[in-house]
């Protein structure tokens, strides 16, 4: 979740969505500013940082990357609890996908931090000729869910640091003191103080 | 059904004629008196524990030995709102009483019956309870923490899972899982809040183990009593391996504690051993020329108690111990990696571990570089006609797997060799009768294939299943190893054979169907072997040990990552320590390496390499968790130098990828593997993946419930 230090805000973000939507392809280019025809399909999970400056503070992106297919769903909690956004990522040629992101966004809601900030990425807009989700019906999702909508190309860049730069900018700045999401990070000096005091 | 008793005194005395339950009683007084007066009178007042289910010969089986199972007594146990699941192994021998220690088959026989003793775990930490019951064999459960770690299948021998599901669901919420009807998912609670607590969550260890009282009635209590009680049956009064002891008990009965106590007398007793036999190595070595046949017979006595009584498919080590054969080689070896010693008592020193370890590390260190035998050029034609005889059997099947374990196999011959590595082929099978084997498996292939090509557009309209797998199986093909020339290019054929052979996997095994990650196994599979139907059925031999990695409940990965667990927890008791601060204990980092055996982690001609020598099984089906360890330990300075948590750790390892030294991490690995020996065997519950299914009854990936 996202810790502060004077104008530095550290978060957690995940990405979650269907197989093949193009969940690491986002981050890839985000991160790396790269884009690979054939990304592998991600086994496990996936890590990646990046910084971005918004207004006057920088906000770090700790980044998970999950396994998009549903057999591995259930180590998908393991990567969002406790994370301050998600990226709930569907490809616009692929109604199934776009099906899947809205179970994804049901699940975040009832069991994911209540603050988080959560995006649907409409991805892979280049392929416009093959589109099958219409932008029209996932902003009107969107809307109903209290998410933010845009829709992004890994492969153009085109609104790819953009959804980025959105989620930096919503992101609460001052923490509750007794937010939950918020313990993962901050609890865990404290935690490894102690256990290294009775171990050793 | 048990009846509900409370736990008293008298509790137990149907069993107080046993000589070994009498034994645990009197050991277990000490550890009552060292508890002080932790409260045979708090019993008895309102929340005190109750025993709601108790189950005799629950068995354990560390090993495929018969005689090294474990048989002990399972028990549910209610307080309050809590229930509680212990597992207590009885002792083993009726002269158990006498605690000065007998012969180290019976010291063993002790560690593990105290490595694998389940002190009362709350239920709060358990995700979810899978159930065998073939119609064949014994019934068992496993039960799969919230943490992600499984312990090892327990075996009902007298039956009665039904009636321990039973008992467990008039207190526990307890769910069929809808993916799996004999899997049950514990906790699963309608809130949904705490539904997510409890799933299978890797931060959730931190917040169990920070807030004991959430889950244990804060000491004294009840609580306390009752694992007095518990551990008063159990063979050994001492502090146990297990991580679930005592929470609520405070600083001096920390865990923790307890553990690194273990820990530490398990490594002592190995590098006792390791001390003893490396410092007659030196000697050796630094001696005189003969060393090196000395040095047979002075191993033999590791490979054989390896070894001894191993079922047929695992080589016997031969009379030559794997150690360089070579003498000066050898010492060569031994200089050449002393300062990289030094270095790693540096980083010893640097985790603030004990002196004691410290000594024990360095003592390993040098045991690994001893016994590390290096790597042979693979294994070419010539060498090969000389394993086969006139007809074309293979005549020294061990030998053969010892050789390809050493050096692997020229690429030309991967596809002749590989059927019989993976099961495909039989060692003594003729060239006529694979010819044969060959055309009918072929049209066999065919047939099955045929099932899914006759599916017309409209009746794929109304066959859901069958269009996700075909589109499952598109998306991953398409981005399966493109970069290798075999499979670049618009329109590749052999991508389209990847897909054609998946999508009929995944109807001839449709229980299982199609799962990531299996495109990664067939590829170099069909890179060998070119041929679609021969690929397809070594697919299906690799399957039927690697199938369990991608079940729905994930249970063949649990095991394999709790296995890991444990044997860094054997072989590198300071990292291990490190990754239970960390909360890293579940080994989640490592799913991408155990999932798809490496495939990720090194380029494809070593990929190739490296499954041919983890295929031969020779020193060990499991060699791939040993290689786990291995490449952990080769990195264990920079992780524990640089402090890095569970994401960092992640990070790190999937960007090792490509960067990792197979021949030395492969010498690592066997060297740890000898070193292990038997108790790194013990670490591994059998039926672990790769091992072959325990029981072989009917459906191996069950998906619907049949009562
Ligand atoms: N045309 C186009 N293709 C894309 C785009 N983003 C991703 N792809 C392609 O879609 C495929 C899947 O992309 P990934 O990024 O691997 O998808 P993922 O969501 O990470 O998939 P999993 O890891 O399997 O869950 C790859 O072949 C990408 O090249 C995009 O914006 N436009
Ligand atoms: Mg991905």
């Amino acid at each position: 979740m996202a810790t502060i230090g004077n104008n530095n805000l550290n978060a957690k973000l995940v990405l979650l969505g269907d197989m093949g939507a193009g969940k690491s392809s986002l981050v890839l280019r985000f991160v790396k500013g790269q884009f690979l025809e054939f990304q592998e399909s991600t086994i496990g999970a996936a890590f990646f940082s990046q910084t971005l400056a918004v207004n006057d503070a920088t906000v770090k992106f700790e980044i998970w990357d999950t396994a998009g297919q549903e057999r591995y769903h259930s180590l998908a909690p393991m990567y969002y609890r406790g994370a301050a956004a998600a990226i709930i990522v569907y490809d616009i040629t692929s109604m199934e996908s776009f099906t899947r992101a809205k179970k994804w966004v049901q699940e975040l809601q009832k069991q994911g931090n209540p603050n988080m900030v959560m995006a649907l990425a409409g991805n892979k807009a280049d392929l416009e000729d093959k589109r099958k989700v219409t932008a029209e019906e996932a902003r009107t999702y969107a809307e109903e869910n209290g998410l933010f909508f845009m829709e992004t190309s890994a492969k153009t860049a085109i609104n790819v640091n953009d959804i980025f730069y959105e989620i930096a900018k919503r992101l609460p700045r001052a923490q509750p003191a007794q937010n939950p999401a918020g313990m993962v990070l901050v609890d865990r000096p404290a935690e490894r103080s102690r256990s290294a005091a009775c171990c050793s | 059904m048990s009846e509900s008793s409370t736990m008293q005194e008298g509790e137990s005395h149907d069993l107080s004629d046993d000589a070994d339950y009498a034994a645990s009683q009197q050991q277990g007084s000490t550890s009552i008196s060292q508890n002080g007066s932790g409260g045979r009178t708090v019993m008895n007042e309102a929340d005190r524990a109750q025993v709601v289910y108790q189950k005799d010969n629950v068995t354990i089986h560390p090993t495929q030995y018969a005689s090294e199972r474990i048989s002990g007594r399972l028990r549910l146990i209610k307080q309050g709102s809590s229930l509680f699941m212990t597992w207590i192994p009885y002792k083993a021998t009726p002269s158990g009483n006498d605690l000065t220690r007998q012969n180290s088959n019976v010291r063993s026989a002790e560690r593990d019956r105290n490595l694998y003793t389940i002190r009362p775990v709350p239920f709060t930490d358990v995700r979810s309870i899978r159930r065998h019951t073939p119609t064949l064999g014994w019934q068992y459960i496993i039960v799969v923490l919230s943490s992600g770690l499984a312990f090892p299948p327990l075996y009902f021998y007298n039956g009665g899972v039904r009636e321990f599901l039973a008992t467990l669901k008039e207190h526990a919420f307890l769910v069929r899982s809808a993916d799996d009807a004999n899997a049950f998912l514990v906790n699963d609670f309608q809130d949904p809040l705490q539904k997510s607590l409890s799933s299978l969550e890797l931060p959730r260890a931190v917040s169990v183990a920070n807030s004991p009282s959430t889950l244990v009635p804060a000491s004294p209590s009840p609580f306390a009593e009752s694992s007095g009680r518990t551990d008063r049956d159990s063979c050994d009064g001492s502090p146990s391996a297990s991580l679930y002891s005592e929470r609520s008990r405070q600083k001096v009965h920390d865990p923790a504690h307890d553990l690194s106590i273990q820990v530490l007398e398990k490594f002592s007793l190995l590098t006792k051993y390791a001390r003893e036999t490396t410092s007659q190595l030196l000697r050796e070595i630094h001696g005189d020329n003969y060393g090196a046949f000395e040095r047979k017979n002075e191993f033999q006595s590791l490979p054989s108690s390896v070894h001894d009584g191993r079922s047929n498919d695992i080589v016997k080590v031969p009379d030559e111990a794997p150690v360089a054969s070579d003498p000066l080689e050898t010492s060569a070896l031994v200089k050449q990696k002393i300062p990289c010693k030094k270095q790693n008592h540096g980083e010893e020193a640097a985790t603030k571990v004990g002196t004691f370890e410290l000594v024990n590390c360095k003592e390993f260190d040098k045991l690994a570089l001893v016994w590390g035998k290096p790597r042979q050029p693979p294994l070419g034609p010539e060498e090969w006609t000389t394993f086969l005889d006139s007809e074309g059997r293979v005549m020294d099947s061990k030998a053969l797997k010892k050789r390809i374990f050493y050096g692997g196999i020229e690429h030309e011959l991967r596809n002749e060799i590989w059927k019989f590595l993976l099961g495909y082929h039989k060692y003594d099978s003729t060239y006529a009768e694979r010819e044969y084997l060959a055309s009918i498996k072929k049209s066999e292939y065919e047939t099955i294939k045929h099932q899914w090509q006759s599916i017309s557009p409209a009746q794929a309209k109304r066959f859901t299943k069958f269009r996700e797998r075909k589109g499952l199986i598109e998306k991953d093909v398409v981005r399966t190893d493109r970069s290798i020339s075999f499979y670049d290019g618009d329109d590749n054929t052999n991508v389209a054979l990847l897909h054609d052979i998946l999508l009929t996997y995944s109807f001839y095994n449709f229980d299982l169907g199609y799962c990531q990650g299996m495109s990664d196994l067939l590829s170099p599979i069909l890179y060998v072997m070119k041929d679609e139907s021969e690929s397809f059925w070594c697919f299906v031999a690799l399957m039927e040990r690697l199938g369990p990695n991608f079940n729905r409940d994930q249970n063949g990965m649990h095991s394999q990552l709790f296995a890991l667990s444990k044997l860094v927890e054997l072989l590198d008791s300071p990292l291990h320590n490190y990754f239970k601060q960390k909360d890293c204990l579940n080994y989640f980092f490592c799913f991408r390496w155990v999932l798809i055996q490496f495939k990720r982690e090194f380029e494809y001609e070593k990929i190739m390499l490296l499954w041919e020598v983890l295929w031969t099984h020779y020193l060990s089906e499991h060699l791939h968790l040993y290689v786990c360890v291995a490449i952990l330990k080769r990195y264990r300075k920079k992780i524990m130098g640089d402090q890095m948590d569970f994401d960092t750790v992640l990070k790190f390892i999937n960007e090792l990828s490509g960067h990792i030294d197979l021949d030395a991490t492969l010498k690592d690995a066997e060297a740890l593997c000898m070193c292990a020996g038997e108790n790194g065997e013990a670490c591994i519950p059998p039926g672990t993946p790769p091992s072959l299914p325990i029981e072989d009854t009917g459906s191996l990936y069950p998906q619907q419930d049949d009562d």
